[in-house]
């Protein structure tokens, strides 16, 4: 009843700092986001209830038979991911990176209940999400069913469900714990979002029958579910949530209490059991058990790193190399870079051969020329946004470093720019250099194509680095925050108007050449060169931005 | 200990800090209201305050990280708002709870510390060395900031601000997480730095410190400033010779004993 007690406390402080933070923060913009997001989830809600209602009018009509319990089993199945996922990742914050576990445990309470309440907090907010996600859909289907209980039969489902998984995954991760180094925490968490990324798309791949042909071909066989019978198990939890959720939907009433009974009493006892195990285990020592690991001196790299940026001013190689070393120590970091090229992996070298095949087919020009370069623009995409927009806001509460020392915005924003451009212009470089030797578009095609995949990749790296500076974050904690929405928003948007335009260009010097007469790679160049030059305008502007918004704070 | 880390001719001395009418307001919370101070070269100068003085805004104002609301300020004869670039090449800062690169050692953080106020790298290098082996900090210099304690941040914080060879030094709270030795060893080297010629203003709330180091004190409250001078002129003002600091302050500050015991008894009851 305690930890009962202090998760119900911690909730209050939860929601009390939700409500500082957006109607009661008295900031017009943070009020504007809120009402907005309002805005959006109403908007949701009223599409999903719309689509259900589409759905229930369609299976009126087409009869299309599902087994309706396996169904739902297989969709709590699937819930039981999600909430491992999400259990972890919120147990090893709580453990290792949120601040305030010192401060409940040196509250006069038994520490079962501490982690007790940590755990209701965890299954609160499982339960709202649930509720947030499905409600319209629940609501339509108990109009359509006449049935009024259909909601809270749900929301019962909802609330004991993520218990077993929460209180599991909890242990698990007083267990880990111990084998993390101190300091470690987020790589291992990023680390572990890593793994199960790859390992539920795997899963996907080998369980959903939709991806078992090829993808391209039309489909001779009506539609199936994933053929997982353990997901109705009557001895697993998805069996008794599905069964009885099948029973809600039909009305029956009596089923479905009987197999919430076992959810009820399995998530009662796992959750005892669970709490006084989680007080043993963390009574036998836990957080400090592993030595931060000790480090060799390793400066040679970064004088050799250093000794590459001798054309540059010393204070922007400063900034440069601290970066570099920011960005790749730290893991979290590090798989910004990485997964762009992972997934660019995935989406474009598993299709490779063909891809290749159908480009070569277009013969040499421009167009196979721009086709190529498709791989390097998904890149500098993904590498823009994730590097130029946080340039910036990197320097986190260590900001009050630069602004101290005897240097201008200007120049923290000119390292700034630097330390992006560099690694991005030099990836983008690369791949549209290796991309345009295999397409052979004609040299010439080739060499302007790569010009201007430089030119871009510098141009609108530079660009996110002034807007990420126009709505820099200083004060964040966790390094997830430090990219702010509406910059994500505006620099994506950004990106498409540039090379949108760009695309434009020179599609009209093509269709100028043709209708002219003129030679095709005179009014090509021409247009090469407009494109870099608006680029580069639109860049320059976007750091003269950037600039006066970071003269107008008080870093410190 | 001494501590030279130019074995140069001793600076003038002269009043290198002054402010007049020194203001910051947050929209109708006025944080510092007309300060007008003035610190000589050579001195080590204590700023003291209770919780929400004004002790730190006013440190960041007098080092270019806030701008006034009105008022001005000198750091080595140069006004910080017209020319905060060439002021703060004259200016170390060692903030309160100094948040450092994490994923850098202490030694590239001063590294990167030295190039952002142009030292040549060979006399940084050799400065870094220096100041590792005056911290005690040679043998973990390599090790990332993230698994140094408070204390040893502290350390790297004022090697860092020490590291260009600066000729006012601001300290917020530098004694705090501080063990015995190093308190003690910061002192020596902040008297040393002085000796130079150089000058040391500093905010602290161990008073014991203050009374021992500093060759005169301000003491601010509400953003005001109450008093300034050396501890004599100090107890001069409040009119009772022999009086320890402690007194001085609260009398200054206004805090008074007998609310707090009567807070107490009710907390009791």
């Amino acid at each position: 009843m305690q930890g009962l007690e202090v998760g119900l406390l911690l909730w209050r402080a939860q929601l009390q700092m939700f409500l500082n933070q957006t109607i009661r923060s008295g900031k017009p913009g943070r009020i504007a986001g809120t009402i907005i997001a309002a805005a959006v989830i109403v908007l949701a809600w009223a599409w999903e209830a719309f689509v259900t209602w589409l759905a229930i009018q369609a299976a009126h009509r087409v009869p299309v038979r599902f087994d309706d319990l396996h169904l739902l089993s297989l969709a709590f199945l699937a819930y039981t991911a999600v909430l491992v996922f999400s259990s972890l990742v919120f147990s090893f914050n709580a453990l290792l990176l949120n601040p305030d576990l010192d401060l409940l445990l040196a509250a006069p309470r038994p520490v079962e209940s501490i982690l007790a309440g940590r755990m209701v907090v965890q299954v609160l907010r499982l339960f709202l999400l649930s509720l947030l996600f499905t409600a319209p859909a629940l609501i339509v289907l108990a109009v359509a069913n006449h049935n009024a209980l259909i909601p809270f039969g749900f929301a019962a489902l909802y609330l004991l469900y993520p218990v077993y998984v929460v209180v599991i995954i909890s242990l698990l991760s007083l267990l880990l714990v111990r084998f993390i180094p101190v300091g470690r925490g987020r790589e291992v968490l990023t680390l572990f979002g890593v793994v199960l990324a790859l390992g539920i798309n795997l899963l996907n791949f080998l369980l959903n029958p939709a991806l078992r042909d090829s993808g391209f071909t039309r489909r001779s066989q009506a539609p199936s579910l994933p053929d997982i019978p353990v997901a109705s198990a009557p001895w697993l939890p998805s069996g008794w949530a599905g069964r009885s959720a099948d029973a809600i939907l039909s009305g029956n009433w009596l089923s479905a209490i009987g197999w919430i009974l076992p959810l009820l009493a399995a998530s009662a006892a796992i959750f005892v059991v669970g709490t006084i195990i989680s007080g043993r285990l963390y009574l036998a020592g836990w957080i400090q058990a592993v030595p931060p690991r000790r480090r060799q001196a390793g400066s040679a790299r970064g004088r050799r790193l250093k000794g590459a940026l001798p054309l540059i001013h010393p204070v922007l190689a400063a900034i440069v190399v601290k970066d570099w070393r920011m960005r790749t120590r730290d893991l979290a970091q590090l798989v910004r870079f990485a997964m762009p090229v992972a997934f660019l992996f995935i989406i474009f070298g598993l299709r490779f051969p063909r891809l290749l095949g159908s480009i070569r087919s277009l013969g040499e020009g421009p167009a196979a020329a721009m086709l190529g370069l498709i791989p390097a623009w998904v890149l500098l995409f993904s590498l823009s946004i994730s590097l130029g927009l946080t340039a910036v806001s990197l320097e986190g509460p260590a900001i009050w470093v630069f602004a101290a020392s005897p240097n201008t915005t200007l120049r923290l924003l000119q390292g700034k720019c630097w330390s992006t451009a560099l690694p991005t212009t030099t990836v983008v470089a690369l791949l549209a250099v290796i991309a345009e030797i295999f397409i052979r578009p004609g040299w010439l095609w080739a060499a302007t194509a790569v010009l201007l995949a430089i030119a871009q990749a510098a141009t609108l790296t530079i660009l996110m680095v002034g807007i990420g500076a126009v709505f820099a974050r200083f004060d964040w904690t966790d390094a997830r925050r430090m990219l702010h929405p509406a910059a994500a928003f505006i620099g994506m948007a950004s990106f498409g108007i540039v090379t949108g335009a760009s695309a434009l260009v020179l599609g009209i010097s093509l269709a100028l050449a043709s209708a002219t007469g003129f030679p095709e790679f005179t009014t090509w160049l021409a247009a090469v060169t407009v494109s870099i030059g608006g680029a580069i305008a639109v860049a320059a502007l976007g750091v003269l931005v950037g600039n006066e918004r970071l003269r107008g704070l008080e870093l410190g | 200990m001494n501590f030279r880390l130019n074995p140069g001719p001793p600076l003038d001395w002269g009043a290198v800090l002054s402010t007049r009418l020194l203001t910051k307001r947050y929209g109708s919370l006025t944080a510092v209201e007309d300060l007008d101070l003035e610190v000589s070269a050579g001195e080590l100068f204590g700023f003291l305050g209770p919780n929400g003085a004004g002790k730190t805004t006013t440190i960041k104002m007098l080092v270019g990280l806030l701008r006034p609301t009105s008022g001005s300020a000198r750091v080595a004869g140069i006004d910080i708002t017209a020319e905060p670039e060439r002021a703060k090449a004259k200016i170390g800062y060692v903030p309160d709870a100094a948040t450092l690169y994490d994923k850098l050692s202490a030694r590239e953080f001063l590294e990167f510390s030295g190039d952002l106020y142009h030292v040549e790298p060979r006399l940084r290098n050799r400065r870094i060395d220096a100041l590792l082996k005056l911290f005690d900090l040679s043998e973990r210099s390599n090790d990332f900031l993230s698994g140094y304690s408070r204390g040893m941040r502290q350390k790297v914080s004022l090697a860092a601000a020490l590291l260009h060879d600066p000729q006012v030094l601001f300290l917020d709270e530098p004694t705090v997480g501080l063990d015995p030795q190093s308190a003690r060893q910061m002192k020596d080297i902040l008297q040393d730095f002085c000796k130079e010629g150089k000058t040391v203003f500093f905010s602290t709330h161990i008073l014991e410190i203050a009374e021992r180091m500093c060759t005169r004190l301000a003491i601010i409250n509400r953003g005001r400033l109450v008093a300034m001078g050396s501890l004599q002129e100090l107890r001069h003002m409040v009119g009772q010779d022999g009086q320890s600091l402690e007194q001085i302050f609260l009398e200054l500050t206004g805090s008074r004993e007998e609310d707090v015991s009567a807070v107490l008894r009710g907390l009791e009851s």
